[in-house]
């Protein structure tokens, strides 16, 4: 790599930066990277970034995402069982499951689409949150059962893709972005939702904070509070709220949220 | 100083994250293992006594049950063996509410759960001691050497003859960590060889204590851990549950998934314990400390001990001259306490800056320049230099841009609309080490292109250990990100330190940083030629065309570092907004200001302190485990009893680092902020509450209750 | 979770029959509540009828009959739909604030209205299978009488039993005099005054209502209210969001100049049942809406309030909370 080039950056090198790292971007044309620093920066951009994690995250002890193949096999003691038949992620399944069997076990233990957590099981955390006929639900409080000719989305179920060719949706994106997480594990949880979330606030639905109910006006744009109180059904045991509500904002509103990393000498 | 050509110090995203966002990451339970049974485990319902009879027979007769393990029948586990808290159903003996007393194994984790609620045990039940109130003035002197009394002059003597002084008692109640991800593990055996799929800050210390407990070899237990849903102190010592996981392996010769429920968890992996603090100070008029005093009364477990450092920021905050620590111990009937987030540090800091809050309210000074005018030059502790400390910077710079000029000096005058406001602040510190590593760097080389993989038994339970050992490598080795694999979490890969007590990145960094750079020199030196300018390890590969190569560096502490005291220092500020009718307290705004050295990733280096802010917010504001003094068992205990902050309670979160460039503490300067991000912070939320309200509260949690 | 056996229904009467002379079976719907309980070991049936296909969903306005005017909501219509409804939102805001109050957006997206009354207490010795309770298990005697019982009641509560009942919904449902509307397995409906659904623990706390084996909640209906422009719920809390109450107070009130000629107020959180501050409403009736009268109304009302060990702070504030409500139904939200 060539050490002398000019600092100054093309336009839509810029522009790249700026997707990736827009706090970043006064700053480095202030100081003037050079540009070895910006292509290694460069690197983890756009599509290399995606690749570079995807690649990075297929050697890390991920699980492939289920697909309809033998997981319809029953185990050997079904008990009281109920024949299911409805949609994962937009593929048709059919199970016969233990009539105790809620739908977030379902999916963990039988569909092998381990994305969506279980942190209590009691409707308590957030963590297993699906999204059921377009609307946010709990898994682990809903029966398999009850969920004959439905629809369920699963986190495994918002990227379009795989690999290095991976498409996030957008809340993903935004979640990556704003660093919405950090142990991960109550992250597919946050992220359905904030993507039904986004929904009820086009339809205009209420929140506790709401001001005035009695005024309906859709499509909202919520505020950093009406987002705080929507989103608190999901706990977050590391304390990433603040980049959470960053996130889901975000995306809510349909515009970049500055991100800001303070030093002081 | 951060330099402009590395890739540390940039914040890029986590390397981690695509997985977290996809659900791709694989937890603990998340393995998709075949053939698995499903485990269940059932516990005491009394919280002392003998075990006389348990009835297992209608259990083993239900559906789907392969096997029924408890103290009857379960193998000899060694329970010196190193893993915490008992429980192994080696005896008949309950120790706690809550003790594991057996496992239930089945066909499906329907048919298990359902089988656990069939045993029916006959108790020979004992008075239990739990009700702490009652058993604290009978507290003893803790076994452990570093809690005997500490003193330093006179604190009884200066105290008694000073002119201002705060003499006051604080109390923290028991906390529970809660991870989101509950403790679980997958335990498969392969011949006489288990690999454990188990959530675990300390990867070589879960592989050590289970084959301790198993009677069986280091080498024939693999831990794999690569992604860890949050631990907080809970998941570095391990608990029964792993080794129990590879005996119902075992039993039923399949493999077993066991997986705490959260309501299991309140009396299964330790918890904060529940202290007392006296704290003691002595001033003169123009606020300079002539004494401090902190005497600490907790409990621990019925046979073991394990006391929380509450006196370690009193140890080193301030310059006073005369000083005293005391610990006193009783032991209860309740599961092993354990290291919890900033362990000592968070509570102690709650009752040391809490009473620096009330001498300056009692002196009418500022409490920023109460601390400032008590800066010490040197740890007063043991007279060693700072490796560095930006104690006052961060006081200033945070009361600078949070406004702290528009705090009301006297309490209980910003009344706006329904809410008083308050302002609090409060400092902390944490202590900055670096613990012995190895690390292997693999150099491959296809064509003109260059990629490294970088192996440690390392953990990253959200901290970042991930994106930032692949900047550090990236720097060392002059590779893009992209080129650059971080392989952890794995107890077949070189030993490493644990993700703990904050030295995860200077021991990680350290050692992948001393690998790179080994490497470099082996390949310099392997080419046999001479250079001008140092070439890089990536340069070399590709000049002398080499296909593969690897090495491997076992790194340790600077031994300098030990003429130094060195520990991250903090400054908490908190606006309140109390609701004057219903007490209900919001923290609408924090800012903490931290100098932790070298900051190598900005963004996953905020997210870390302010989730420690979030941390202390909830242990002020709204997390208390409760036990029932008759009973001993938790009413607390599910994630509705127990409230840990939801997203409503936390307002406007900001960070501020102060640049440190501290090559005393260890090579790279890396200081740790895992645990300072929560140390102070409790005590600025109650300090803020006192000015917003007039209302001291010394008792954690500040529920509403508290103030109205 | 005991094995059960599970059976759809597809109609209300399919439904009924369903559970007919069968003791052990019960309604599953939103199952929020329900699958919580079993898993615990609480609830024990050995068959669920699911009805959450049935279809008493609908909100609309009720055209004839003593409450015309006024709105019914089906039964097992969603927690999120009756907030949201425009109905509710217009006529009765503060049912929209007391549901929105309760739980979280993906619990109210699954909870019905139905189920909503029928949630069963939160206290911690009912829901720990090897605590004495005679609500779960009568006869084993309470275990917060003396035990922790800072979150239990400090109105009609008896020796037997000092649980609070949870519902948020249920607390406006009370201060807006709704009848909960009912259909047994012979087709028979009858309709049941709020204040006469839910009961208090006496002797019998393990009975929480008067819905008799095998009825279905059809809908609830809400007469015609005037309270829609001065209404709010006050929730207090441990913590901000997702948290059952303390304390709760739902007001309603209808006012001439700045006299009170109609006020309406409950209370959650401190008895097994909604609780109508009836005292404080009857000394507010025709009075000026001044902090002063307000004031002593309160304290009238929570006068009669009888504490626990832990839970004496539920007094004072009550006191407060009511006078904050009935403030911020006045003025709006400070």
């Amino acid at each position: 790599m060539d050490e002398n080039e000019v600092p100054e950056l093309s336009d839509d090198e810029k522009k790249l930066f700026e997707d990736l790292m827009p706090e970043d971007l006064n700053d480095i044309l202030d100081t003037g990277v050079n540009r070895r620093h910006f292509l290694k920066l460069m690197s983890l951009a756009g599509s290399g970034l995606l690749a570079a994690q995807s690649a990075v995250a297929e050697q890390l002890f991920t699980k492939p995402i289920g697909l309809p193949t033998s997981a319809e096999l029953a185990p050997a003691s079904v008990e009281n069982g109920v024949n299911v038949a409805f949609k994962v992620n937009g593929a048709a399944r059919k199970l016969l499951v233990d009539s105790r069997m809620t739908l977030l076990d379902t999916l963990r233990e039988r569909l092998e689409l381990t994305g969506s957590k279980k942190g209590c099981d009691h409707g308590q955390c957030g963590a297993c949150t699906v999204i059921l006929n377009g609307q946010r639900v709990l898994s682990c409080l809903t029966l398999a059962a009850s969920c004959e000719g439905k629809t369920v989305q699963t986190i495994e179920g918002l990227a379009q893709g795989s690999g290095s060719t991976v498409r996030l949706h957008p809340v993903q994106e935004a979640f990556l972005k704003h660093d919405g997480f950090q142990c991960g594990f109550c992250t597919p949880g946050q992220i359905c939702s904030a993507v039904a979330l986004i929904d009820e606030a086009k339809r205009g639905d209420a929140s506790y904070v709401t001001a005035d109910v009695r005024k309906k006006a859709a499509p909202l744009q919520l505020s950093t509070e009406e987002i705080r109180e929507r989103m608190s059904g999901n706990l977050c045991r590391c304390g990433a709220y603040a980049n959470i509500v960053a996130a889901v904002q975000e995306v809510q509103h349909g515009k970049p949220v500055e991100q800001t990393f303070r030093f002081s000498a | 100083m951060q330099d402009k050509n590395k890739l540390t110090g940039t914040p890029i995203s986590r390397i981690d994250g695509i997985a977290k966002v996809t659900g791709k990451a694989a937890y603990s339970t998340d393995y998709p293992v075949k053939d698995l049974a499903y485990a269940v485990l059932f516990k005491s319902t009394i919280a002392a006594g003998t075990i006389l009879n348990i009835d297992t027979s209608v259990a083993e007769k239900a559906p789907g049950v392969l096997a029924v393990i408890t103290h009857k029948n379960a193998p000899k586990l060694n329970v010196n063996g190193g893993l915490r808290g008992g429980s192994l159903l080696q005896s008949p003996e309950v120790e706690f509410f809550g003790q594991h007393i057996g496992i239930v194994v089945a066909e499906t984790f329907e048919q298990a759960r359902h089988a656990s609620h069939l045993i029916s045990v006959d108790y020979d039940k004992k008075e239990p001691k739990v009700d702490f109130e009652t058993l604290a003035p009978n507290a003893v002197l803790p076994k452990e050497k570093d809690k005997a009394d500490a003193s330093r002059g006179d604190a009884k003597a200066a105290l008694s003859s000073a002119a201002y002084k705060v003499e006051e008692t604080y109390s923290t109640p028991i906390e529970h960590h809660h991870p989101l991800e509950p403790h679980a593990t997958i335990a498969e055996w392969n011949g006489d060889r288990v690999t454990l799929y188990n959530s675990s800050q300390i990867v070589n210390g879960a592989q050590t204590s289970a084959a301790n407990t198993l009677n069986i070899k280091p080498e024939q237990v693999r831990i794999v851990t690569p992604y860890i849903g949050g631990g907080f102190g809970s998941k570095g010592g391990q608990w029964a549950n792993l080794v129990l996981t590879a005996i119902a392996a075992k039993q039923v010769n399949r493999p077993v998934k066991l997986a705490l429920t959260r309501q299991q968890m309140v009396n299964s992996v330790g918890l904060r314990q529940q202290n007392l603090q006296k704290v003691s100070l002595a001033a003169t008029q123009d606020g300079k400390l002539t004494a401090l005093a902190h005497e600490i009364t907790t409990h621990a477990a019925i046979k073991s001990e394990f006391v929380e450092p509450c006196g370690d920021c009193s140890k080193i905050m301030y310059d006073v001259p005369n000083s005293l620590i005391t610990y006193r111990v009783v032991p209860m009937n309740v599961i092993l306490p354990t290291y919890t987030r900033g362990p000592g540090k968070s509570t102690g800091s709650f009752a040391l800056e809490s009473a620096m809050d009330e001498l300056a309210h009692k002196l009418k000074m500022d409490p920023i320049e109460l601390r400032i005018k008590n800066e010490p030059a040197r740890d007063p502790s043991n007279g060693k230099p700072w490796s560095s400390r930006k104690a006052v910077e961060c006081l200033q710079v945070g009361a600078k841009a949070f406004g702290w000029e528009k705090r009301k000096a006297e309490p209980g005058q910003n009344l706006q609309g329904n809410y008083l406001i308050g302002y609090g602040v409060a400092a902390g510190t944490y202590p900055a080490h670096q613990r012995p590593t190895s690390a292997v760097v693999k150099l491959k080389r296809t064509g003109n292109e260059v990629t490294a993989t970088i192996e440690l038994a390392a953990a990253d339970l959200g901290t970042g250990t991930y994106t930032i050992l692949t900047q550090t490598a990236a720097d060392a080795l002059d590779l893009p990100l992209t080129n650059v694999t971080v392989v952890i979490g794995d107890s077949d890969l070189p030993p490493a330190a644990g993700a703990v007590g904050s030295v995860g990145a200077a021991s990680y960094a350290n050692a992948v940083n001393d690998a790179c750079q080994k490497i470099t020199d082996e390949l310099i030196t392997r080419s046999g030629k001479q250079f001008f300018a140092r070439p890089t390890a990536s340069q070399m590969m590709l000049s002398e065309k080499i296909t593969e190569y690897k090495t491997r560096v076992d790194a340790k502490p600077l031994e300098s570092a030990e003429a130094y005291s060195a520990h991250s220092f903090n400054a908490n500020f908190a606006e309140v907004a109390v609701n004057r009718f219903t007490g209900m307290v919001r923290v609408n705004r924090f800012l903490a200001v931290t100098g932790a050295g070298t900051i190598l990733n900005p963004k996953t280096a905020r997210s870390q302190i302010i989730g420690g802010n979030v941390w202390g917010i909830g242990m002020a504001l709204t997390e208390e485990s409760i036990l029932d003094p008759r009973l001993g068992n938790f009413v607390t205990r599910s994630f509705a009893d127990y409230h840990v902050p939801s997203n409503l309670d936390i307002g406007d979160m900001d960070a501020i680092f102060i640049r440190e460039d501290d090559q005393k503490a260890n090579k790279m300067g890396i200081k740790g902020i895992g645990e300072v991000g929560i140390v102070g912070v409790a005590a600025a939320v109650a300090n803020a509450i006192f000015n917003a309200t007039g209302k001291r509260v010394r008792e954690l949690p500040i529920t509403p209750d508290k103030l109205i | 979770m005991r094995p059960f056996v599970y059976n759809r229904a597809s109609d209300p009467t399919t439904a009924l029959n369903m559970l007919s002379g069968k003791p052990n079976a019960k309604f599953l719907a939103g199952g929020t509540n329900l699958l919580d309980l079993m898993k615990e070991d609480v609830e024990r049936p050995a068959e669920l009828v699911d009805i959450s296909g049935l279809a008493l969903t609908t909100i609309k306005t009720i055209t004839s009959g003593p409450n015309q005017g006024g709105v019914s909501i089906g039964g097992l219509g969603k927690n999120t739909d009756a907030a949201n409804h425009p109905l509710i939102r217009q006529q009765y805001p503060l049912l929209t604030q007391a549901i929105l109050a309760g739980a979280s957006g993906q619990i109210r997206n699954m909870a019905t209205n139905g189920g909503n009354l029928l949630q069963r207490t939160r206290c911690p010795y009912f829901y720990e299978v090897s605590m004495p309770c005679n609500k779960r298990e009568p006869g084993t005697g309470c275990g917060a009488l003396e035990g922790i019982n800072r979150l239990h009641a400090i109105f009609g509560w008896s020796e037997k039993c000092v649980a609070v009942y949870p519902s948020d919904m249920a607390v406006a449902l009370a201060a807006l005099d709704a009848i909960v509307k009912v259909r047994n397995v012979g087709g028979q409906e009858r309709a049941i005054a709020f204040a006469d659904f839910h009961r208090l623990p006496g002797d019998t706390p393990h009975q929480d209502t008067n819905l008799a084996p095998g009825e279905l909640i059809t809908a609830i209906e809400l007469p015609p209210s005037k309270l829609a422009d001065k209404a709010y719920y006050l929730k207090v809390r441990d913590r901000a969001s997702y948290a059952f109450a303390l304390l709760s107070v739902a007001v309603g009130l209808e006012m001439a100049g700045n006299r009170i000629t109609q006020v309406r107020i409950a209370m959650g959180g401190v008895a097994h049942k909604p609780w109508r501050a009836l005292t404080a409403e009857k000394m507010l009736v025709g009075k000026e809406a001044t902090e002063a009268n307000v004031r002593l109304a309160a304290e009238a009302e929570m006068a009669a309030a009888k504490p626990l060990e832990h839970n004496k702070f539920k007094v004072e504030l009550g006191k407060r909370s009511i006078v904050l409500a009935l403030q911020t139904a006045l003025n709006g939200v400070g």
